[in-house]
């Protein structure tokens, strides 16, 4: 069971970009796996299954919420010239995050399934209800976006 | 940053995927002499360590989720033949005898629809309040969790109604009716047609 939270947890917050949100989210698809527990059958794995619905659960959660906002998933450090490395790495951290943040919801997913997750492009396909190759497109176009956004973030 | 190619031909995705997928070069002879795509890997890999660092980043759940998860199960499951709307001015109760009530009803409005059956079949001439009222019994199966209702419906159709159609047509009733009246939400309607009628409407 804490396999399955971390993971969806991990899921929920770089799909959501937002660490209450992504528990909201996890304890919506919690409930709403454990409400379609019976009807669970075996043609899919029980994680995949449970994947599918955080992703459905997190976009549920963005449509009921503001469409962006600033997040934070670290914890804030007193600003001393000794915690300027930290702070340096907490900015870095939120940059990307919010690169993730801004792609559509299509490409976030394979995006967030395939490198924070550890899913091969076969597996986000399976989960996401697509083909190996859409996957693949998706999560490609995911990282020319991000590439392009956080060049622009280190040149600014 | 994202031209097709580079200037000395490599596409800019052949290097993004190296970055990004920790490979190997394609041709490491090329990469090894040419300057365009060594100043390309050592941009890409220095933006692309952003992304790398986050997800190495080790990521648990908070240990009270799992805690207000099992807690709010534990509700739900007491209360099997309720469901509940939670507001912040208190929760609202609907008993699964109505929502069942409020189906029957809902599919006895489709044309071709002779008869909702149940074992505690009202009359359309009763009032709600007596339908779904204490003496009432739910005239379908009704599962409810929380907000999220399951119904099971049998009904007699009207010889000659296309019945698939028919079925739909109950659907989409009981989804409706149940969603206005109650706020709840149907997470699934199964319409079981056990007969057909012939001549005048029952009941």
């Amino acid at each position: 069971m804490r396999f399955h939270q971390d993971r969806a947890y991990l899921i929920a917050l770089r799909l959501t970009g937002n660490p209450h949100d992504a528990q909201d989210a996890v304890q919506e698809a919690f409930l709403n796996a454990w409400r379609g527990l019976p009807r669970f059958r075996d043609e899919a794995d029980f994680g995949t299954w449970l994947t599918r619905i955080v992703i459905n659960s997190c976009h549920h959660q963005r449509r009921r919420q503001r469409p962006t906002e600033t997040f934070d998933d670290t914890t804030p450090v007193s600003a001393t010239p000794a915690t300027d490395l930290i702070v340096e790495g907490q900015q870095r951290h939120r940059a990307a995050q919010q690169a993730i943040s801004e792609l559509s919801l299509d490409q976030r997913s394979a995006f967030v399934l395939h490198i924070f997750a550890g899913h091969t492009h076969a597996e986000v396909g399976r989960i996401l209800g697509i083909s190996e190759s859409a996957a693949k497109v998706r999560t490609h176009r995911a990282r020319r976006a991000i590439a392009a956004t956080m060049h622009e973030w280190e040149e600014s | 940053m994202t031209e097709d190619n580079l200037p000395c031909g490599v596409p800019f995705d052949e290097i993004l995927d190296q970055v990004t997928d920790h490979r190997p070069p394609r041709d490491p002879r090329h990469q090894a002499t040419c300057p365009t795509c060594r100043a390309t890997l050592a941009e890409l890999g220095d933006v692309w360590s952003l992304i790398d660092e986050l997800a190495a980043q080790p990521v648990q759940a908070p240990t009270h989720l799992l805690h207000a998860v099992m807690d709010r199960i534990r509700e739900l499951s007491a209360q099997p033949w309720y469901a509940v709307l939670t507001t912040p001015q208190g929760d609202t109760k609907i008993a699964a005898r109505v929502v069942g009530a409020l189906a029957r009803l809902a599919a006895e409005d489709v044309p071709e629809v002779s008869l909702a059956l149940g074992g505690g079949h009202h009359s359309k001439d009763q009032s709600l309040a007596e339908v779904a009222g204490p003496s009432g019994e739910a005239a379908t199966d009704v599962g409810v969790s929380g907000t999220h209702v399951v119904v099971d419906i049998d009904v007699i159709a009207d010889l000659g109604a296309h019945l698939p159609h028919l079925a739909d047509q109950v659907r989409a009733r009981i989804h409706q009716d149940i969603a206005s009246y109650t706020g709840l939400t149907v997470a699934e309607v199964n319409v079981n047609i056990v007969d057909v009628h012939t001549t005048e409407r029952i009941d």
